[in-house]
């Protein structure tokens, strides 16, 4: 192992935690003190423009334009020099191995630059861990609990005994929930991805015009395909009778599809508290934004007696932010990757 | 080769086509709904993959790993340029001489390999489907 500098108490001490988070599309950085956003940032075009334009070559990977830039701009709005960050952390997987691997490289030589420690997170585990980024617009869950996290990638019930006990009880067994908004709303006219136009339009309409199978699967899994084709067949049937059917009806048919599956998300975590007797549900992911979920699990604070946690939204999407919270729970426990640790495409917990 | 099939025919129709193909790149093109996700995921099952495969709609290319080998599920629909696919190391997935299945393979046209079996997908009015098998460019 490179030559690090490890405190011995490191329960209480102030610690700066860079994470970076390059598992798909966007390449992000973030600054994180005791569990304090300092900076959280993503990767835009502006960042780009900021740093001399895009590069030109034709094979260059996004991610690799865009790492220097991005850390460079967390470091600035975190107002810290990069001397001062305690340890780096990364994400290790799951996701796209191309895009993983220019965030690893980044984060060994960075480690290793400075002579500090690296920190290895699974990206799955980060967006349940988001819920204890220390923040006035969130609090934190208790152990053990239930987290549901809904993405246009994943759909995954967890059971979360501690910080790093955690255990994936039901999974979707095709589409995940992001790409069932997403594609629904294609099959609708509404321009990709639609699942934020579909959230709005939804709340104009009436939910029982037009109901919609939901598919019967195990009672902790998921199948999301089923609920696509059965909205593509009855666009076509209907179309065929009124060509302007969609038109007409639009927010009927986008309220109809999320309140499927709002109903169906709910199922499925009533049969996960029924089934673990865990009565505290913490949602997180993209989806989280969804207004008809965010009601729906307040609605059951209510009626069902639940403990319920919904992240702030920068928490919720891709983001750095969540990788320094992991990274800096695994830097207290001291729990630190080696250099040669490799990058997985797919990764259990 | 023509086939129309329902889905319980599914696991006779994927048997079929693995015994029928020279080729370890499969392309699948056919609308949303045609059913090409499904039919990889019964051709995988057919392989030996442990895992229910899931939708790489988001992820672009899901890995499984079969019994010593690798097999590769791409969705190119969400994509908007080749420069994407370039971006995330394509060309090493597709001629890693793994086993590829390639949903929305017109998206990426200019990079896919020759040698392939191009498979189109299509939904019939009373739910079945038929797929016919493409002649290689």
């Amino acid at each position: 192992m490179h030559p690090i500098n490890v405190p011995n108490s490191l329960k209480d001490q102030n610690i700066y935690i860079l994470g970076i988070e390059s598992s798909c599309d966007d390449t992000a950085a973030s600054v994180i003190n005791n569990g304090v956003v300092l900076s959280n940032v993503v990767a835009t075009q502006k960042i780009h423009e900021a740093y001399g334009g895009v590069v030109p070559e034709l094979a260059s990977r996004a991610h690799q334009q865009n790492i220097v830039p991005v850390v460079h701009e967390a470091l600035r709005q975190a107002n810290i020099d990069k001397k001062a960050v305690s340890a780096i952390a990364f994400t290790q997987g799951p996701g796209l191995m191309g895009s993983l691997l220019v965030g690893a490289s980044f984060s060994k030589s960075f480690a290793m630059g400075m002579g500090i420690p690296l920190l290895a997170v699974n990206h799955m585990q980060a967006h349940i861990l988001a819920h204890f980024i220390k923040d006035e617009e969130q609090k934190a869950p208790g152990f053990p609990f239930i987290a549901l996290t809904i993405s246009g990638g994943h759909t995954q019930l967890v059971k979360v005994k501690n910080y790093f006990d955690m255990e994936i009880i039901g999974e979707t067994l095709d589409d995940a929930v992001g790409e069932a908004f997403d594609k629904s709303a294609k099959i609708l006219g509404l321009p990709y991805p639609g699942g934020p136009m579909m959230d709005k339009l939804a709340q104009q309409g009436d939910p029982s015009r037009f109901p919609f199978p939901k598919p019967k699967v195990g009672p902790l899994e998921f199948s999301f395909s089923g609920l696509k084709t059965a909205v593509l067949y009855f666009v076509e049937k209907e179309t065929k009778a009124n060509p302007n059917f969609v038109e007409e009806n639009l927010n009927d048919i986008c309220a109809g599809i999320q309140s499927t599956i709002v109903e169906y998300l709910m199922d499925k975590l009533k049969n996960a508290v029924k089934i673990t007797g865990i009565n505290e549900v913490a949602i997180g992911g993209g989806v989280s934004a969804n207004s008809g979920i965010r009601t729906a699990l307040r609605e059951a604070e209510q009626s069902l007696g639940w403990k319920t946690y919904i992240p702030k939204f920068e928490y919720c999407t891709d983001n750095a932010a969540m990788i320094a919270m992991v990274g800096e729970l695994k830097y207290r426990t001291q729990q630190f990757a080696e250099t040669d640790v490799i990058s997985m495409a797919r990764m259990k917990f | 080769m023509e086939l129309t099939f329902t889905l319980e025919e599914l696991p006779a129709v994927a048997a079929k086509l693995l015994s029928n193909s020279k080729s370890k790149t499969f392309l699948f093109y056919g609308e949303m709904g045609a059913g090409k996700t499904t039919l990889i995921k019964e051709i995988a099952k057919n392989l030996g993959a442990a895992e229910a495969l899931s939708s790489p709609t988001f992820s672009i290319v899901n890995e499984h790993v079969l019994d010593g080998e690798k097999l590769y599920h791409y969705d190119f629909y969400r994509l908007e340029s080749l420069e994407e696919a370039l971006d995330i190391g394509i060309e090493e997935y597709l001629y890693s001489g793994h086993w590829n299945f390639v949903e929305w393979p017109e998206k990426i046209e200019q990079l896919l390999p020759g040698e392939s079996t191009r498979i189109e997908l299509t939904k019939n009015d009373n739910g079945s489907r038929t797929l016919s098998i493409m002649p290689v460019k």
